[in-house]
Order: C-alpha cells, then structure tokens, then sequence
C-alpha cells in the first residue's frame, strides 16, 4: 500500500469516522480505523458494532491496499502535522504503517484489515431522499426524549415512519414523546415503519452539519440494517427490532387550558428556577392564569428546595381557558424548549395530572407531551 | 406396669437434671451460692472442660457447722422463707436445689467456715450421700469441689458437648459474672492455666479491658441511665467496633444475666444502619428493675426472664442506645488497613486517667468540609479535609443522601411522583402479590401507583420521581421482593426507602464528572448520617494526615 494525501482531508476524515469507534469493547480491532488505499481515494472506516461509519477522502494512490490502526494514536497524530502532504506506505508483509510528511517520519503497528468487521453492504431496499436541513432539525427535536435506560430498548430508539411523501421521527421515554413530521424529497409507495438507535441518529445529526445535498436513506429487504448516504460518507446502523408503543392514544386530543408564550422569556425563567429545582428532583410548578379585565394572561412558575429556598417568577402568556395548574419535571421542559427554532409556543393543559402539550406556534409539525409530576399544591 | 412413687434417690436425680444440664450450669449455680453470700473474691477452677474437676473458692460469708448437712437437702435455701418472698427476691438463687442437685448428679465436697465460727467443717457426698464428715479450720469462706460430673448418669454424660464446648460455655458464662459484678475479683483457671483474671475495682471498664482487651474498653461508650426507670447503665461500642456474632452483648437485669431475645434485639435495632450486614455490637447492659416488674423465676435455670411491659422496656433500651450512639463521630475511628493507630502503647495504659477522655462530651456526627480532588476506579471519590485523606463509596453515600431524602419525603408526606405517558405492565409472581396486595397503601404513600390489570399483572401510572430514570419494573419486582423477606426486622418504610435509595443510586463504575463529585460531597454532608449507607457499609474512608505522614516516614 502506498499513497499520499493532504493532512487537512486526513484529518478532516478521521474526524468524521471518528464518531463511531468503540470506547469499551471486548473487540480490540473495534478500537482501530480501516485504511484502505483503493482506486483515487483512501476509506476510513470505523464501527462499533451497532453502527460503521465510511468516509473516502482524495488520495493520490499508487498501490492499493488496507491496515488498521488504533483511531486514538492516528487521530491525534495528523491532528498535529502541519497542513502538508502526507506519503503513507504500507511495506509488503508488514503491519508497520510508515508516514512521511516533510521532515516527520513516523511507524505504526497495525492489526492486519481482514480482522477488521466487515460493513454491512446495503444496496437495494427502500431508497428515499431528505433534505439535510429538515432532517437535522427533525432529529434535533426528537432524539433527546428517546430513554437512556436501556430496559425497554424500543423506547432507546427513534420510530422512524415513511408514509408516501412524509417522515416521521418519534421518541417516547415514558414520561414525554416528541413527534416531529418532515417531507420527503423523494416519495415512497408504501408506509414502512422502522426503528433507529437515537445514538445513530445523534452521529448522523453532528455530521448533517456541512450537508447541502439531499441524503439518501437506504433500508435494507430484512429491515435489519438502514444506510445514511451523505457526500463522501456513508453510516449503516442496525436498527432496533420491534414494535414501538402505539403513541396516538399519549396526545391528548383536547384541553381546557391554553397558554401561549414567548420562547426566549420562558426559557429564561425556567433555567433561573432550575437553580432551586435541581435540589427538588427537578419539580416546576407552572399557574396559569387567563388575564382578565386589564391585567395580561400570565404562567407563574415556581420552584422550591426543601432547606435551600425557593423562586417565582411569572411570564406573560395569552392565555386561553381557565385558571389551571401543573407541575414539570424543569429538565424535561427545558429540553423541548431549547429545541424549537420558533419563537412562540402553546401549552395545553387539562389537569394537574394528565400530560401537558407544547406546540409550536406557526408550523404544525412538532408535537411534544410532558407527563406532570404529582405534587402537593 | 403398675403405677408407682418413684424412690427419692430417682426424684432428686430427675429434679437435678432441671437445674445441672452440664458443667457450665454446676458453675452457675455455686457462683451464684458465692455472689449471694456477699464474696468479694471468686476462683474458680475448671479441668476437664468441667466434666473432670469444678472448684469454686470464695471469701463469702460461709456456712455454719450446723447447717452444713442442711445445704445438701431439697429446697434447703436461706435466702426467701415464705412465697411472698418470691417476688422482692434480690439475690440470684432462691430455689434451694442447687447444692443437692449438685450433689445428686456427682461427688461434691464442701469446706467452709462462717465468720462467727471458730472452726469450719468439711463435707464430702457421693450420690447424693455423706460419705465423709470433719471439723477443720480455715479463713472464712466456702469451697466447693465438684468431680465427675454425671459419673453415675451415663445417659446425661452422653449428651454433654466436647471437653472444649463446656470449657467455652464456663469461660463465657463466667465472663457475664464477671461483667455482671465489677466490684467482685473474678479468677478463672482452666485446666491449671489463668483464663482471666478482674480486679475487683468496681469499674466496669476496667473489667472489660480485662476480659476483651484495653483497647476496645478505651473505645466503649458510656450509657448513662439518668434516674429513668428503668434504669440503664453499662458500656456499648462505637459503630466501628462489631464481632461477628450476638455473644458480645451481655445483658443483665437487676444484677442477673439473662438472654432475653427481646433486649438483644433492642440493642441491635439501636444500631440499625450504623453495622455492616453480619456485623453485632458488643454491649454490656444492666437494666435495674423493681422486683414486682420482671419473673426470673421462668425455669430453674433462671436464663429466661419475663417482663411486665416489653413493649414499653423495648422501645426505652432502644431509644436510649440510640442516643448514646448518636453523639459518636464514626469514620475517624476505622482503622485504615495498611497501618495501625499509633495512639497505643504510648504509655502505660492507666484505667482512671483514660476514663476522663473517653466519656468527654463527644461531637455531633458531622463531615469537615471536603475538597474533591478525583475518581478512584470510577467508585471512590478521593477528597481532601481538614485532617487527611477520604476515600469515599459513590455508590454507598449517594444511597445515604437519598435514603434520607425518601425517608423525609414521606414523612411529610411529600413524596414526590412522576406519572407515565403510557402504563407500563408489571407481571408479579404469587408471593409479589401477595405482598403487593397487604402493602398497597405503604406503596401508594412511596409514589407507585398500580392497579391490577388481569391475573397477576399491574398497570404501573405512575412512579417516585427519584427512579423515574431508572429500570421501574426491575425496582417494583425487587421491592416487592425485599418487603417479602423476613429475616430483616426492619419497618416497612425503612425497606422500602433502602431499595428505593439504592435501586437510584449512582453506580459503582459509573465516571462522575467534578462537579457531580463535588455535589455528591455537599449533599452528604447535609446527610444526618454521612458515614455508612442505609445497609450499614461505610461511605468512607479517612485517612488521616498523621497516619500519611506516618507511612511516608516524616514522623516516627
């Protein structure tokens, strides 16, 4: 194997890949990346098993050929170099990688690339398109409410739906789901329901940052395994076998209270009573109050620690309905908050024990349930 | 077979069985005989494990010439005259079977001589008979020389223990005389070499540090009866001292040592959460009745006692050991492995000099404030106080604070619950059920709501806030569990809270990042009991700075 790149594609590569490298595994050769010197590109791969990340990057190569070496030491090691070109040759019969880039040299021991896992090849299936934007926002407000207690392991992973023209990304972790719909650039005949680890969806989510083009989703006949094609880098993940929680029957279908209210002021507010609530298993207490004659519709929100003290504040909310009252968990609140792009939400409550509903105001493909915390008033 | 009276040679022998089971009980009862004629100095002598040779020297009041054949007879006693006796008795025989069913079960010699008397007399009976009488002098006193015990019984003899079983039994029934009577010198010789030996001083103290060594005498805490009534007095270990067994407490009402299961178990209670599981306290309690409140007069042996209120004796020896344990500051006392306290031996260890120091007003349980300084094995948080080095158990005092937190919680009756977007199903097996079904209402009170959906399974709606994070079937099936098992005497809430605390608790092996570690510290040290977990572990360990310094070969 012989080749030469420059250090900024290299590092820029392992950077990617580097993603999906195991951190504890009983598989040592997990802990490697796969280079692999073919036509004009050098391939990195890594995989932790559950998912294997590809990226190629432009390589003058002279002669093919592939090794692993541990992802930490490579990393770290072009991470370093001068922006420069970097010759990298692999002597016959050896494992010791050799690099040159200017006056560097440097050897690394290597485990042979048959060792190394192979990746799931996925080529025909279900094969849809999105647009990177929507899929990143989607994933964005959907993927922090997936469990991370791993005894219900649908419930780790995102209910990914096509129908037709449509995607959608739901999590549920027992005490909120979010629900987020998205177009599909390309349609799909029928409705196919899948579920992806909320980890892949994560990875994918830091990469779609530099997207522009559409990416291309692929779900393998088995539904076993779904590939997330983006320019120059490929993820297969497994996918989580299943079946999701009917979640329809969670959104409540009417409420007796609404609450309209600027984003920023309520995120604002519910970050300073979190200060006291992280003392008090993160209970918020949130009084809605219609307005009435002159006064403006109001949320007082309050927290208190036993032996710490306490806060309230109050927003102003157009408020719709009666007076009511509910108590969040604030990190469960916070979360959704913060992921809306909007700058107005709508929180519909009933009682104080039946779950509680935020919608963005001016789209309507974002739905997010709260369950209350039962508290004494 | 035609009915009979049975010879009085039969009837003493059956009657002796009741108060001389084996050796340790023939100490008992000639002990006793010694205690009650006011000795100040008791040797007593074994060989044989008892079975041999039984000889008990005292410097007691003795018994006269005259009355010497009398002692030997049934019912011969000259401490309680009529039955009204019986309830204000104050000293510890009053049955009048000891001496003749000594003497009924082996060859018995007595040599005594009463302080009024000129000259003492000798007796020897075989099988219950004189066989040999003589006047002889000695200093006022009376010896009683027991040899082959059941000799004639060989069907008692086959049911003794080995020679060193009965050895052990003498040695720790003595040593429950000794602790009983400080003020009594207590000599012990097994098989001709000195077991132990007491002073006699009246401290009792001094007589544990005879018996169970100076250091742990140092250690013991002082229990103070203030005029209660009852009253209690004694000595009892800080929660750093334990042995692995129930044999340590001794406890004694109105002077007697009895085993009464009620007040061990008081005392253990005591020290519910401050003992590791498997570990016992070692206690030394007199409990100072009215006569007309306690029955010692159960069995002949005396060892089991009734009591008028033991509901009211229960919760007053708990409450009050409990409050004497509460003032002990616990970790600076663990002994650290690889080292030993240099604090001993540095003087000639004086009994009265040290007394002064060790009942001093002891501090609150209280934690120095603590500067986290990193994480050991991803467990043990490694912090910095004022006096050393603490290595503290993640797992341990995150259980502590959240034990604590459950346990306030719903006792204002503010558990705080977090419902479920969707119910979850529970299955249950029969015995979850069952005890699902008698502690639904404590279930509710705790935060889980569950109603029953089919044969066995549950709808869970709602959960404590505290494991809504958290595998919530595994924590109701082992809750459910550990509220079925019932070795543990601990109150439901208390069980509950404990599985709760460390079904939530973080993890050994789970990496805390320095602000997680420096919360956990603050919170524990909020904590009312920041040294050991719910079960009793400690959460820490201290290392002080002396014994670093110590190690390093900075100091000597």
């Amino acid at each position: 194997m012989k080749l030469s790149c420059l250090q900024e594609n290299l590092s820029k590569g392992l950077n990617i890949v580097g993603r999906s490298v195991a951190t504890r595994s009983t598989l040592p050769i997990t802990q490697n990346v796969l280079l692999a010197a073919e036509q004009s590109q050098l391939k990195l791969v890594t995989t932790n098993l559950e998912m294997a990340t590809t990226c190629w990057i432009g390589a003058k190569v002279e002669q093919e050929g592939a090794i692993t070496i541990p992802a930490r030491l490579l990393t770290d090691f072009v991470n370093s170099l001068p922006n420069d070109l970097i010759e990298i040759t692999l002597p016959p019969n050896s494992h010791m990688l050799e690099f040159n880039s200017g006056r560097i040299r440097a050897h690394m021991n290597g485990i042979d690339a048959e060792d190394f896992p192979p990746t799931p090849q996925i080529n025909n299936g279900i094969i849809t398109h999105i647009e990177a934007d929507a899929l990143r926002q989607g994933i964005t407000q959907v993927v922090f409410a997936a469990a991370t207690e791993e005894s219900r392991p649908v419930l780790a992973g995102i209910n990914t739906e096509f129908e037709n023209e449509q995607l959608n990304l739901v999590a549920a972790d027992g005490y909120r789901l979010a629900l987020h719909k998205m177009p599909l650039a390309s349609t799909i005949e029928q409705q196919y329901t899948v579920i992806i680890p909320a980890r892949t969806l994560n990875e994918l989510n830091h990469l779609l940052g530099n997207q522009q083009d559409p990416v291309e989703i692929t779900i393998n006949e088995q539904r076993s395994q779904v590939l997330f094609r983006l320019k120059n880098v490929e993820i297969v993940s497994q996918l989580i076998q299943g079946s999701f929680p009917d979640y329809s029957q969670v959104i409540p279908k009417s409420y007796t209270t609404r609450a309209v209210v600027d984003i920023t002021e309520f995120m604002r507010v519910a970050k300073m009573s979190s200060v006291f609530a992280r003392n008090a298993n993160g209970i918020i207490r949130l009084l809605i109050t219609p307005g009435a004659d002159l006064n403006a519709g109001k949320i007082t929100i309050s927290a208190q620690a036993e032996e710490i003290g306490d806060n309230v504040s109050e927003v102003d909310a157009l408020v719709d309905g009666e007076e009511a009252k509910i108590a969040f968990n604030v990190k469960y609140l916070s979360d959704v908050l913060s992921s809306i792009p909007q700058s107005q939400i709508a929180l519909e409550i009933s009682t104080p024990s039946s779950p509680g509903v935020i919608r963005p105001i001016g789209v309507d493909n974002y739905v997010h349930v709260i369950m209350p915390m039962f508290v004494q008033w | 077979m035609p009915i009979k009276v049975l010879a009085p040679g039969v009837i003493s022998q059956i009657a002796a069985g009741e108060v001389i089971e084996n050796p340790a009980s023939v100490v008992k009862e000639l002990v006793e005989n010694s205690l009650d004629a006011g000795a100040s100095q008791i040797k007593v002598e074994v060989q044989g494990g008892g079975i041999e040779l039984i000889g008990v020297v005292d410097d007691g009041a003795g018994i006269s010439a005259a009355e010497v054949e009398l002692a030997f007879q049934r019912h011969a006693t000259s401490k309680i005259t009529d039955v009204d006796d019986l309830s204000s008795t104050s000293t510890l025989g009053f049955r009048g079977e000891a001496l003749s069913s000594i003497a009924a079960a082996a060859e018995v010699e007595l040599y005594t001589q009463a302080a009024s008397e000129v000259v003492g007399s000798r007796i020897r009976l075989s099988q219950g008979k004189v066989v040999r009488q003589e006047s002889r002098s000695r200093p006022r006193g009376t010896t009683v020389t027991m040899r082959w015990l059941f000799r004639h019984l060989p069907a008692r003899l086959k049911f003794l223990k080995s020679a060193s079983r009965e050895e052990s039994r003498i040695v720790h029934l003595l040593t429950q005389y000794a602790l009983a009577f400080p003020e009594v010198k207590f000599r012990l010789l097994v098989d001709q070499h000195l077991n132990f030996e007491t002073t006699g001083d009246g401290s009792l103290r001094g007589v544990v540090a005879c018996l169970y060594g100076r250091e742990m005498a140092q250690k013991m805490l002082v229990i103070e009866g203030e005029g209660t009534t009852p009253a209690l007095s004694g000595l009892l270990s800080p929660p750093s001292l334990t042995r692995s067994n129930r044999s340590y407490i001794s406890i004694f009402v109105n002077r007697r040592w009895v085993r009464s299961p009620l007040l061990i178990k008081a005392t253990e209670v005591a020290y519910r959460g401050l003992l590791m599981e498997g570990r016992h306290p070692i206690a030394v309690i007199n409990l100072a009745l009215p006569s007309a409140d306690v029955d010692v007069n159960v069995h002949p042996a005396k060892a089991q006692v009734r009591f008028r209120d033991e509901q009211m004796l229960f919760s007053m020896v708990q409450e009050s050991l409990r409050a004497v344990l509460s003032q002990v500051p616990i970790a600076t006392e663990k002994t650290v492995p690889f080292t030993t306290s240099s604090r001993q031996g540095e003087s000639s260890w004086e009994l009265h000099d040290r007394e002064a120091s060790v009942i001093a007003p002891l501090p609150t349980i209280e934690l120095p404030v603590l500067r986290v300084l990193g994480q050991l094995s991803n467990t043990y948080i490694i912090a910095e106080g004022p006096d050393g080095l603490y290595l503290v158990d993640q797992h341990a005092a995150h259980e502590r604070i959240r034990y604590e937190r459950i346990l306030a919680q719903w006792k204002r009756q503010e558990v705080e619950v977090q419902g479920l977007l969707s119910p979850v199903t529970v299955e249950l097996n029969p015995r979850q059920e069952a005890t699902l079904k008698s502690n639904r209402e404590l279930l509710v009170q705790f935060g889980f709501s569950l109603e029953p959906f089919g044969s066995r399974s549950y709808l869970m709606r709602a959960v404590p806030v505290l494991i809504a994070n958290t595998n919530v079937v595994e924590a109701i099936t082992t809750l459910l569990d550990n509220l079925a098992a019932r070795e543990d005497p601990v109150p439901w809430q208390e069980k509950i809270a404990r599985t709760l605390a460390c079904h939530s608790a973080i993890r050994g092996g789970q990496q805390l990042s320095r602000e997680e570690m420096g919360e956990l510290i603050r919170q524990l040290e909020r904590a009312e009991q920041p040294r050991t977990c719910p079960h009793g572990r400690p959460t820490m360990i201290h290392l002080t700075s002396h014994q670093i310094e110590k190690e390093f070969g900075r100091i000597v």
